[in-house]
């Protein structure tokens, strides 16, 4: 029989320099010359959920307060909470911690359902308004908070966690796992010009950049 | 030609010598110089020719404001060389010549003007019928500017960028600097776009003095140094802003230079507040053959010299009607140019300085006077100037006619937002009255010269757009507003527009070769509104986007009509500055979404297609027909990658409520552990999606759709029940699984050496559902389905581990000789045992029981008010609806098309599928025909594109054309 083995959509085309195996996913933990940023990170072994509910404003998902309004985010202990809408919030859990799904109803694991990339370091959001019209930098808006729009033309979930008014900064980008290929081939020739570069998980360790936010939760 | 390389206006770098070939010699230019600026510098001073009667043309504006300088660069035609930078090794031609630009064997229709009046496109050689084409090809011929081949492929890098910004600031000279200046003191973001490559605008050349007694050139050096080191304004030079909509979106190009990465980019900023800040062009001064090589505005005479080091002629007559037209002639005298004359429409109103300048330098100057006529061949040799009633004439040698009615505002972008614009008799100007919401002017736009005034113009608009963006300015802006106050107001503009000429060739649109006898005559024709007459004449409809007739064509028309009305501008569409196609296409990205299998299916040979958003492996040979690949599932087992199925989970309270609404049968009978084939339709009973159902809970679903309905089925559920309340939620979970479909009689062989559950028809038969683990490690949803006619399972599984189980199958399979199949053998094998493709069997207009779906409905839930039960209980009885039948050629070696129409002496119906079935030996396929052609044996005729007459034939036959009784699928 074939060895068990989980596959990201995601291919940057260079193997890894450093990786490890974790619930049957291969994780890119370094790649030979990442650069000086900014950086792509693929975080397809993340786990998702899905809740919804009616009364949503009232859950307290994994002991976290829904956060008020769509388009607010909460992170805490490795755990992001979107609201996305009245009734539904998005829950990524980027911590080390695997944790089971809940047996209420309301959730669903999404993790397979989409690609989930961290982009982050200098001029990441210039790179980023060479492929979207949202605003990630909007100066209303305290880090983290979530978007929904397109992203090189297609329908995405975006969480701004740092911010800086010289465009440097970091975020996390989930879209349809079907895209994976096509979007992260458009990031990176999109940046090209600011250097970007394929990183594994431990890129940015201690050097207080927004991955390190990704990385310590 | 020699430059004037001292001097500290320069924006060129003499040290850094370019060159670039034209008519077969190599010309030298340096860094910094425009392609125009650096033949200039060669001695070229016919760079075109015009579009009608191929009249000579040079530098005229410097800023692409007429078509005088298009060429063709690099084999990309009309490219206005003022605007473009040199770069090294370009190759320019002459456009639209017959010879070369200098000697032109069509300059003689120059003489013929008399046979193109206005108007004459629409009413000449139109009669007898026969001759227009004849004529219009000669006439396209001979006219018109460069050709483009049909194979060129354009070059370059094209990128694009979308920015947000609470302030805009359109025009990079003094006001709009100050302007972003002010803005971004609130620590708001702001954007400054400037169409040149340096900051400036109308500072950048002059050596003229500010109060301050600092020279405006340093003034915006100045400026510009403060700009570029201020953390929140983003300064795009050489980039145009080319529209301007609700909203305040601005749009823009860029013009990539040495260091970018990009040739042209495409910007689209969405700002809060915009100030526009795009100062002044010069308004031309119309006379005898004004657009003759040596005559050329105010501005580009002064920085030819004063920004290229060139100076524009050795003996100059100047003829203005602004300051800046003497300014210019005091300081162009001081860097060796000769002057005779100055001939100034305005009687009075001089500054008194530049006067006494002038008087210092012995520069004559006519007050009231005008240019009437420009003499010369290919070049200007005298000027003829005259008092503004041509009552007394006077005649200057001179190799430079220096001429400009006055200033008119650059406010496109104030028209394109939707501003009303009316004009200003104290500026001469045509101004907006009503801003658009959030939208300021500033600079010389409003009317301002004075320097101060300028800048304090520009910071005011800045703290306005700052406040109207959010930030808390009150009682800055009031002091900004009491600071402009107390400075020069806007100046009385001159409003002279032509000379007394009778005008056969002054030129009011130098682009169409439109004069002011064209005018006339289109008056004389009737046309009294410039609007129309620019449709008539086409003034204004040339590259230069009406820069030069735009502010002349109205004012004359209101003019010769004596119209009572006060005289608006034309239209100003976008884009307002030409810029390549390529530009507004920008990345070329193909977003498509693929399987998890689409790498090893590419390695397994597999040829994609694009299906809606997904790429999916069509065939897995050259041999289109799929022959192999059929009868490998029809006798052996076949894997398909049906990753790009809808699927989705429903759950909540009033689930099951959702579900009756929306699909056509009584899903309140869903078991569990069974699957429920089902149909969703349309208000109209049309039938838009088919898939499966299954109960995972109480209120709690997993359906699938078909794979172009997935984008939609939420909305569409939403959309149904919107007025109900009812609690439910939806998941999309289409790319979370991965679809496996094994089929073939060996598939539960192979299917039984990777699981461990029982898999006897008894204990998982035909419809039946299950879930369970392979290796204990990955989920598997199991469905017994039938869409090939053959045994098959559906296995859907988490999109990470898909491959792992692929390969689990295919390990397995092996010794049974498994292969993949791809969408076309699906599609021949679902065909040949009649089970439809909605979008294939199906149109916009079939419903659920012309395609034989029927059985599906349930009418007895009347409560559920079913998306569609009205319209189908109305179809119903309806004799004259379309059906779907099977269908056999008579000859089983000619299949029709796809599409193929079925007639009579109408159209009946049509062909949805047909293939030569390798199963049966027969062409066979389904129809949609009228029900009087549905019976069995019926034949039909059938039309199919370039047949040239010949019909084909076919019968009516039973269906399902394989395993009639399914026992192999459920078996």
């Amino acid at each position: 029989m074939s060895q068990i083995k989980r596959e990201s959509p995601v291919h940057f085309g260079v193997s890894p320099k450093a990786s490890a195996v974790r619930d049957n996913w291969t994780v890119a933990l370094e790649y030979d010359d990442e650069g000086r940023g900014p950086w792509i990170v693929d975080l397809a072994y993340k786990i998702r959920w899905d809740l919804q509910d009616s009364n949503i404003g009232e859950l307290a998902p994994c002991d976290l307060a829904v956060p008020a309004a769509p388009g607010q985010s909460v992170l805490s202990d490795g755990i992001l909470i979107n609201r996305m809408n009245r009734t539904q919030v998005s829950i990524w859990h980027l911590g080390a911690d695997t944790p089971p799904l809940p047996e209420e109803t309301g959730y669903t694991d999404t993790s397979e359902s989409t690609v989930l990339i961290s982009l982050f370091g200098p001029k990441v959001f210039q790179l980023a308004e060479k492929l979207s019209n949202l605003d990630f930098m909007d100066p209303a808006k305290a880090a983290p908070f979530l978007l929904q729009g397109p992203f090189c033309h297609v329908p995405c979930q975006i969480v701004t966690l740092q911010k800086a008014a010289d465009g440097s900064g970091g975020f996390l980008l989930a879209c349809s796992r079907g895209y994976g290929d096509s979007m992260v081939h458009a990031i990176l020739e999109a940046g090209a010009e600011f250097g970007l570069r394929p990183a594994g998980e431990s890129c940015g360790e201690g050097q207080g950049h927004p991955h390190k936010a990704i990385k310590s939760l | 030609m020699n430059r004037l390389n001292q001097l500290p206006t320069l924006r060129i770098n003499p040290s850094e010598k370019l060159t670039l070939s034209y008519q077969g010699k190599t010309f030298q230019g340096v860094a910094g110089d425009t392609v125009a600026t650096a033949l200039f510098a060669g001695g070229v001073r016919i760079f075109a020719r015009s579009l009608k009667y191929h009249r000579p043309r040079g530098l005229y504006s410097l800023d692409g404001e007429c078509s005088n300088t298009c060429m063709d660069v690099n084999g990309v035609p009309n490219v206005r060389t003022e605007n473009t930078l040199l770069k090294n090794g370009m190759t320019i031609k002459a456009q639209n010549v017959v010879g070369s630009a200098n000697l032109d064997w069509l300059a003689f229709i120059d003489k013929l003007d008399w046979m193109m009046p206005a108007g004459f496109y629409y009413k000449t050689m139109h009669k007898p019928a026969a001759l227009w084409p004849m004529a219009m090809k000669r006439i396209r011929k001979a006219a018109g500017l460069g050709v483009i081949s049909a194979d060129y492929q354009m070059m370059g890098n094209y990128d694009e960028c979308y920015l947000k910004a609470e302030v805009t600031v359109i025009g990079g000279g003094a006001a709009g600097m100050s302007a972003a200046l002010a803005a971004a003191e609130s620590g708001q973001r702001v954007v400054l776009l400037e169409s040149r490559p340096f900051l400036g605008g109308c500072y950048d050349y002059r050596m003229t003095t500010g109060a301050d007694g600092q020279p405006l050139y340093q003034r915006a050096r100045e400026l510009a140094a403060k700009v570029e080191q201020t953390p929140n304004i983003r300064v795009f030079k050489h980039a145009s802003a080319v529209g301007s909509y609700t909203n305040n979106l601005i749009t823009a190009f860029q013009v990539g230079g040495p260091d970018d990465v990009f040739t042209e980019r495409y910007v689209e900023i969405r700002s809060e507040s915009v100030i526009v800040a795009t100062g002044c062009i010069e308004r031309p001064l119309i006379f005898d053959n004004n657009e003759r090589p040596g005559v050329m505005q105010v501005g580009c005479a002064h920085r030819l010299a004063r920004t290229y080091g060139l100076l524009p002629g050795n003996e100059a007559v100047f003829s203005i009607g602004h300051d800046l037209g003497l300014e210019a002639a005091v300081d162009l005298f001081d860097l060796g140019l000769k002057i005779n004359c100055i001939a100034d429409a305005r009687e009075d109103g001089q500054n008194p300085e530049l006067l006494l300048a002038l008087a210092e330098r012995k520069i004559p100057l006519l007050k009231g006077w005008v240019a009437t006529e420009a003499h010369g061949g290919k070049s200007v040799e005298k000027v003829t100037l005259a008092t503004l009633d041509g009552g007394i004439n006077r005649h200057f040698a001179c190799d430079l006619l220096v001429a400009s009615a006055g200033l008119t505002p650059v406010t496109g972008p104030f028209i394109l937002a939707g501003a009303k614009m009316s004009f200003d008799n104290h500026t001469g100007y045509f101004l907006p009255t009503e801003l658009p919401e959030k939208m300021f002017p500033a600079g010389r736009l409003t009317g301002v010269n004075d320097p101060a005034a300028i800048e304090a113009s520009g910071r005011l608009a800045g703290l306005q757009a700052a406040s109207a963006a959010g930030a808390e300015l009150d009682a800055v802006v009031a002091d900004a507003q009491s600071d402009l106050a107390a400075l020069p107001g806007p100046e009385r503009g001159c409003k002279l527009v032509t000379a007394p000429v009778k005008g056969r060739k002054s030129f009011i649109c130098f682009d169409e070769d439109t004069t002011i006898k064209n005018i006339n005559q289109a008056i004389k024709q009737g046309f009294d509104v410039p609007e129309l007459i620019k449709r008539f004449t086409s003034a204004g409809t040339g590259p230069g986007q009406g820069g030069i007739p735009g502010h002349n064509l109205p004012l004359y028309v209101a003019k010769c009509t004596a119209s009572t009305n006060t005289p608006i501008p034309t239209t100003t569409r976008p884009p307002m500055v030409p810029t390549f196609i390529a530009t507004y296409a920008g990345y070329n990205h193909h977003m498509f979404k693929r399987t998890p299998m689409h790498h090893d299916q590419i390695d397994d040979g597999g040829i994609f297609r694009n299906i809606g958003v997904w790429q999916r492996a069509r065939y897995f040979s050259e041999d289109f027909d799929c022959k192999e690949e059929i009868l490998n599932v029809r006798n052996n087992v076949g894997m398909l990658d049906g990753s790009t199925l809808g699927k989705f989970r429903i759950h909540g309270p009033d689930a099951l409520k959702a579900l009756q609404r929306v699909y056509v049968s009584d899903m309140s009978k869903v078991k569990p552990g069974r699957i429920k084939y089902s149909a969703m339709c349309n208000d109209d009973g049309c039938v838009i999606d088919d898939g499966v159902v299954v109960k995972l809970g109480e209120n709690d679903y997993y359906f699938t759709t078909s794979t172009g309905r997935a984008g939609q089925t939420v909305e569409w559920f939403r959309y149904h029940t919107r007025f109900d309340g009812w609690d439910f939620n939806m998941v999309n979970l289409t790319d979370a699984m991965g679809v496996i479909n094994l089929s073939g009689p060996n598939a539960r062989k192979v299917l039984g050496k990777v699981v461990d559950i029982d898999l006897s028809n008894e204990a998982f038969p035909f419809s039946g559902y299950q879930e369970f683990l392979i290796q204990n490690t990955i989920f598997v949803r199991a469905m017994r389905l039938g869409f090939v006619g053959e045994l098959s399972y559906e296995l859907h599984v988490p999109a990470s581990y898909m491959k792992a189980v692929w390969d689990m199958l295919k390990e397995a399979g092996a010794e049974f000789g498994i292969r993949n199949f791809g969408v076309e053998a699906q599609n021949v094998l679902r065909m040949e045992k009649c089970h439809i493709i909605l979008g294939q069997e199906s149109e916009q207009r079939t419903n659920l029981l012309d395609v034989g779906l029927g059985f599906l409905w349930d009418r007895k839930k009347a409560e559920a008010k079913t998306v569609g039960a009205v319209a189908l209980r109305q179809a119903e009885k309806d004799p004259d609806r379309l059906k779907l039948v099977g269908i056999r050629m008579e000859d089983d070696n000619r299949p029709a098309r796809d599409g193929a129409l079925i007639v009579d002496n109408r159209v009946r119906g049509y062909v949805a599928t047909m293939r030569k079935s390798f199963t049966t030996g027969q062409a066979v396929g389904m129809a949609l025909v009228e029900s009087q052609l549905a019976d069995i044996g019926t034949r039909l005729e059938i039309y199919e594109d370039e047949c040239n007459g010949v019909r084909l034939y076919a019968r009516v036959v039973k269906m399902p054309f394989y395993d009639p009784k399914g026992e192999r699928m459920k078996s």
